[in-house]
């Protein structure tokens, strides 16, 4: 990467991937760029244990008791696709929040729309937080799943999880919930918070490529197949494999993303998710008080505490957030997401719809320098400096 | 620009809105974004220009619209933030603050870059 940039759109994707994931994959594609799962030779065996032993190390590192239950997709919006169309059906309802990303608020709309079902969004509280007991308030005799956002990518707030999923198990509600933001940066133990299904990107901070994500299953979960073909296995079969993973799969694997998320998660291991998240959050704490600090420019959301990702939106008084992006782009070579994020109703509740906001997200690579000299240019921006 | 005729366009797309420019209806979404940016002309810019806050239209003004303009007759879209740059002379904060209403909202409706355009990005 250009030395005078500064990538803080972390969020939307980690840049640049740590040292060895590029490498890895082109090293491992290279010699065994064989179809997984597809043949009898040693290649094609090879490559497949390489994609079961994937499976085995997200399943370890999501707190998943059975490997075979890692299915893979392209991304968090698929795999929550996946897991929404795949549980829900005629008649159902579904509890959600007005914390999610359209990667949940469109699925449901399109279900809605078309008759099946119908659902509530539980609003956040004034510091971006859901209250476990509004999630299951929320519930019907008919609510067949509730579906919640680990953590907003527009607040960076990280919900609690582990008591929305005890009393979700209570009521014997599925919970999936989706780990686009929070995975990477907090611990996540699905078997101990007794979650269903955790839908997870690789390219943000498992830091993988683009391309590969998945949805993580509990063994109780029942998500019916919503795509169909090969599999690799029963092909004399009409019907789409029943067993996981095959049952949420269907036509070869992205392998390459699949090394580089493996490549990722050995990263995040040797490193430790709990070392870098705290680093990180130390340079987020610098950045948020610095731009509290400054005149013109509004925080939203709440001081970052325990249960925080290291992201922030701000507006500056005077700038439709757009502009701020590209008088930071062009001249300060400093990289930020604009705009509503996919996440229409967080802004809509902040008030900051339809322009949206500046959106800063960091990884354990930026430095002190960055958050120095992202906090002059904003002091520019807002005339102090 | 005269008074809008009417909210909404033939179409019936609520977001579409026309005014009577010299007897003729231009047609504009809700930002005030061109439908078409074929009925961009620079007195249409003038007008457009009065009408978003800015008196008359200077040099410089002139430099920023123009490139943007043949830009996006050239590319079918807006041009990034460095060629925008480099090609005025002028930086981003510069050109943000020539029109009262930004860059993205303000020098690219003036430009005439269609509503579509707009909408990428948000």
């Amino acid at each position: 990467m250009n030395d005078r940039l500064i990538y803080l759109d972390n969020a939307a994707t980690t840049f640049p991937k740590p040292p060895g994931v590029l490498d890895r994959m082109v090293e491992t594609y290279g010699r065994l760029g064989a179809s997984p799962g597809r043949g009898g030779y040693d290649l094609a065996m090879e490559a497949e244990e390489l994609v079961a032993q994937t499976r085995m190390k997200l399943a370890r590192f999501f707190g998943a008791t059975d490997p075979e239950r890692v299915v893979f997709a392209s991304n968090a919006t698929d795999a929550l696709n996946l897991a929404i169309q795949g549980i829900v059906g005629p008649g159902d309802h579904v509890v959600s929040t007005r914390l999610e990303h359209n990667s949940v608020l469109r699925p449901l709309y399109h279900l809605k729309e078309r008759g099946w079902i119908d659902y509530d969004l539980v609003p956040f509280d004034g510091q971006g937080f859901i209250d476990p007991d509004d999630v299951v308030r929320a519930f019907r005799p008919n609510t067949r799943l509730a579906v919640v956002s680990h953590a907003s990518n527009v607040l960076g707030t990280v919900q609690p999880v582990p008591e929305i999923a005890r009393l979700c198990a209570e009521r014997n509600v599925p919970l999936v919930i989706d780990v686009a933001q929070s995975a990477g940066h907090v611990t996540i133990d699905m078997a101990a918070w007794r979650v269903s299904a955790v839908a997870f990107t690789g390219h943000k901070g498992l830091m993988g490529p683009t391309g590969i994500g998945g949805l993580v299953c509990s063994p109780e979960l029942n998500v019916s197949s919503t795509r169909f073909g090969g599999t690799g296995v029963e092909s004399r079969s009409p019907i789409h494999t029943q067993t996981f993973p095959h049952r949420l799969e269907a036509g070869t694997l992205n392998l390459l993303g699949i090394i580089g998320l493996s490549a990722g998660i050995d990263y995040l291991q040797i490193e430790g998710v709990d070392r870098l998240h705290q680093r990180e959050m130390t340079l987020f704490r610098r950045l948020r008080e610095g731009l509290a600090s400054l005149p013109r420019i509004v925080v939203y959301g709440s001081t970052p505490g325990d249960s925080h990702v290291p992201l922030l939106v701000c507006n500056v008084e005077g700038f439709n957030p757009s502009d701020v992006g590209a008088i930071l782009d062009g001249d300060y070579q400093i990289l930020v997401r604009t705009g509503l994020h996919c996440a229409p109703l967080v802004h809509a509740d902040l008030g900051t719809d339809p322009r949206g906001a500046i959106r800063f997200s960091l990884a354990s690579f930026n430095t002190d320098e960055d958050i120095e000299r992202t906090l002059e240019a904003m002091a520019d921006l807002s005339g102090k400096g | 620009m005269t008074e809008p005729a009417e909210t909404a366009g033939p179409s019936g797309d609520p977001d579409r809105q026309h005014w009577l420019i010299g007897g003729r209806r231009v047609y504009f979404d809700i930002d005030r974004f061109l439908w078409d940016s074929q009925d961009w002309s620079e007195e249409l810019a003038e007008i457009m220009a009065r009408e978003g806050g800015l008196g008359q239209l200077s040099e410089t003004h002139w430099k920023v619209l123009r490139f943007i303009r043949e830009f996006y007759l050239s590319n079918g879209r807006a041009p990034r933030n460095r060629p925008l740059k480099e090609s005025t002379g002028l930086s981003m904060r510069e050109i943000e603050e020539l029109f009262p209403e930004g860059i993205k909202l303000g020098a690219r409706r003036i430009a005439g870059l269609p509503a579509s355009i707009k909408r990428i990005c948000d």
